[in-house]
């Protein structure tokens, strides 16, 4: 009784610190963006703003039922990762419900969000939007490749598909694994450019060209949704790589530094870099970074 | 050097055309032909195969109200010799009427476009949809010199009325906020 | 207690701060006043300090930037966007061609008074205005969301005939839908 009581409340305590975390990430990016751009930009708060106005608008205009799949399988997505990911360990306010082979469910559930956008976005008709849709979709095609051999490659070098198999791993053998398994990590954090979908992979959200691609009949309550599910999930993402290749985390306060510093490697290169176009990015995932995938697949192998 | 050639041209066309009035004094670095309008599809082929000019720089249209004449401007440019040709002709005001040439030069289209909306000019053979720019237009060609803009203007639309008495925008703000306007701009209010 | 006035006022204010504090601008530039939008968005006069960023379509944005003259083949698309922009909305006229016409005050294609078709929360006089007066243009409208009197939309559901009458005289052929709110 106790345990399912610790449970549902640190479910919660996990749903708010991700959000909290996630907007100031989001607010810091604008903020060093803007720094590096010479000028003085938003203040860190201010994804918290522009949510809180965006849940505060009026009317609704929606298209029918399908349309509010989209933002909300993206937050279901998010949610549930979050929810896999073991944020602090050894702690019992942040439980994790883990269970054997959970790597592998979190593969694909990852993939889920952007499917049910693109159902939402089909219902609203805008050829913006399934423009927009096919293009992430392909994109993520290309950086599931090196994603997916690099955690082959980490479990078959440690025999076991749990995270928290991984973490013990860590703990025993008291090096990181972004040390022992060297390929493995370039390849994942490569991988990881393209999933934050910033630039030089941002032709899925592309401003001016598509009109913002998924979001462009969404507005008010449904980007609000979109807004905090990806904050949510960026969050998700990097938290699920300190555990992976740094060791964890056992108080907040190391856990915000790791995350803040991974978080820095997608923002500065942002910063530097002009879009590519989909077949281009999906030419590069399958380049390079595959390359690298193969080589930890080939070292674990081997080794 | 360019004097030749430019007389060399003059008779070319002269040969060939025997109606073409040639209006040259030689202190411009151009030439001008003023023709009849059923001999000018022929006119600016000859000029275009044979004689070199082969760009067409500009075509545009003058109203000249008291004679009662449209009058049809094309401007030729020879890359070769660097030398530019004018080639103008007169439609009558109340039913101006002109061939289709645009299988000479392709923008010809657009500029015949822009003539029969804005000035009214008939071409027979233009196959292109009677809208360019002005949308659900209903009125006289606007760009004629009988058509009085600004009276079309005071009757179809809505004014702020204040306009006439002409103040001074930044002396009436200031003034009436109270502030003051520093010396050095002082100069630039009327 | 949940219901009462007091209560509402508080939702109101933390509302209002929100609203004034993250401004999301469509990225439509009418006329040619929209020139200086670029300057006042970029590097050197930051608009984003103040939370103004831009947004891309009319579902996502808040206000609307009437920058410069409207032509009628320009105002039909205008009302259209309008119409389909999300409750609260403002715009803002940019330019002296909103107020009583500007440059072009005796064209035959130019509408001369704004406010007659759509209602207009700010002006911002100059031809172009410069950066500084569009930001104390920002700044005027965030004063009047706090108080509470940016209510363009409410005003335009209310008198929607009337507004829909002035359009109609100038916009001869009138492909919108009705709309019934």
């Amino acid at each position: 009784m106790e345990e399912v009581l610790y449970n549902v409340l640190g479910a919660i305590a996990t749903f708010l610190v991700a959000f909290v975390v996630g907007m100031t990430y989001g607010g810091l990016n604008r903020k060093i963006t803007a720094r590096v751009q010479n000028r003085k930009g938003p203040p860190f708060y201010q994804n918290f703003i522009d949510t809180l106005k965006l849940a505060s608008k009026k009317s609704a205009i929606h298209h029918g039922v399908m349309q509010h799949f989209g933002p909300a399988f993206l937050m279901v997505t998010s949610v549930m990762s979050l929810l896999i990911v073991p944020v602090l360990t050894h702690n019992q306010w942040f439980p994790n419900l883990n269970f054997h082979g959970d790597l592998i469910f979190l593969l694909y559930i990852m993939v889920f969000g952007p499917l049910g956008m693109a159902l939402g976005a089909g219902q609203t008709g805008n050829p913006n939007s399934a423009i927009g849709i096919t293009r992430g979709l392909s994109q993520m095609v290309g950086y599931e490749i090196p994603w997916v051999l690099a955690l082959v490659a980490l479990m078959i070098q440690y025999h076991t598909t749990s995270i928290v198999g991984l973490m013990a791993v860590q703990a025993q053998s008291g090096t990181w694994l972004m040390f022992s398994s060297p390929f493995a990590f370039i390849a994942a954090v490569m991988a990881m450019l393209g999933m934050f979908s910033y630039s030089p992979f941002d032709v899925v959200i592309a401003p001016a060209e598509i009109a913002s691609g998924p979001a462009s009949e969404n507005g008010g309550k449904y980007l609000f949704t979109m807004m905090s599910s990806g904050s949510v999930f960026a969050f998700v993402k990097l938290t699920l790589y300190v555990d992976l290749f740094m060791g964890g985390a056992d108080n907040i306060v190391i856990l915000l530094v790791k995350t803040f510093a991974l978080y820095m490697i997608p923002v500065l290169y942002s910063l530097t870099t002009v879009r590519y176009r989909t077949e281009q990015s999906i030419r590069w995932f399958w380049g390079w970074p595959s390359f690298f995938g193969l080589l930890a697949i080939l070292q674990a192998v081997i080794f | 050097m360019m004097k030749e050639l430019k007389e060399h041209i003059i008779r070319r066309v002269k040969a060939n055309f025997t109606e073409a009035e040639e209006n040259n004094d030689f202190t411009y670095d151009r030439l001008d032909f003023t023709v009849k309008k059923e001999v000018v599809p022929s006119l600016l082929l000859f000029l275009k195969e044979e004689m070199g000019f082969k760009h067409l720089s500009h075509a545009s249209c003058v109203d000249w109200l008291e004679e009662g004449e449209l009058e049809l401007v094309f401007i030729l440019w020879s890359p070769k010799d660097k030398i530019k040709v004018f080639v103008r002709t007169r439609l009558d005001r109340d039913n101006p009427v002109m061939d289709n040439m645009d299988n000479i030069w392709p923008q010809l289209h657009t500029y015949e476009r822009e003539f029969r909306e804005m000035f009214g000019v008939q071409f027979t053979g233009l196959e292109a949809p009677d809208e360019f720019i002005l949308e659900d237009w209903q009125g006289p060609p606007p760009f004629r010199r009988d058509f009085d803009t600004a009276a079309y203007a005071e009757k179809t639309f809505w004014h702020r009325p204040g306009r006439e008495d002409a103040q001074d925008v930044r002396e009436t703000i200031a003034y009436r906020d109270g502030e003051d306007i520093p010396d050095f701009a002082k100069k630039y209010s009327r | 207690m949940i219901n009462d006035k007091n209560s509402q006022k508080i939702v109101d204010i933390i509302q209002n701060w929100a609203r004034k504090h993250s401004i999301w601008v469509l990225g439509y530039g009418t006329g040619c006043g929209s020139i200086e939008i670029p300057p006042t968005m970029t590097s050197r006069y930051d608009a984003e300090r103040l939370g103004v960023r831009g947004a891309a379509t009319p579902r996502q944005a808040d206000v609307l930037l009437i920058t410069g003259y409207l032509t009628t083949k320009t105002l039909k698309r205008v009302i259209r966007v309008y119409e389909q922009m999300q409750d609260p909305k403002y715009v803002i006229g940019f330019g002296s061609c909103t107020i009583n016409g500007g440059m072009y005050y005796d064209s035959y294609n130019t509408i001369k008074v704004l406010d007659k078709y759509l209602p207009v929360d700010v002006y911002i006089n100059g031809c172009m205005p410069r950066p500084e007066a569009v930001l104390s243009g920002f700044g005027q409208l965030q004063k009047r969301i706090a108080e509470g009197r940016a209510d363009g939309a409410k005003q335009y559901k209310e008198n929607l005939e009337w507004y829909r009458a002035n359009q109609k005289k100038i916009i001869p052929n009138w492909v919108m839908p009705e709309y019934n709110w």
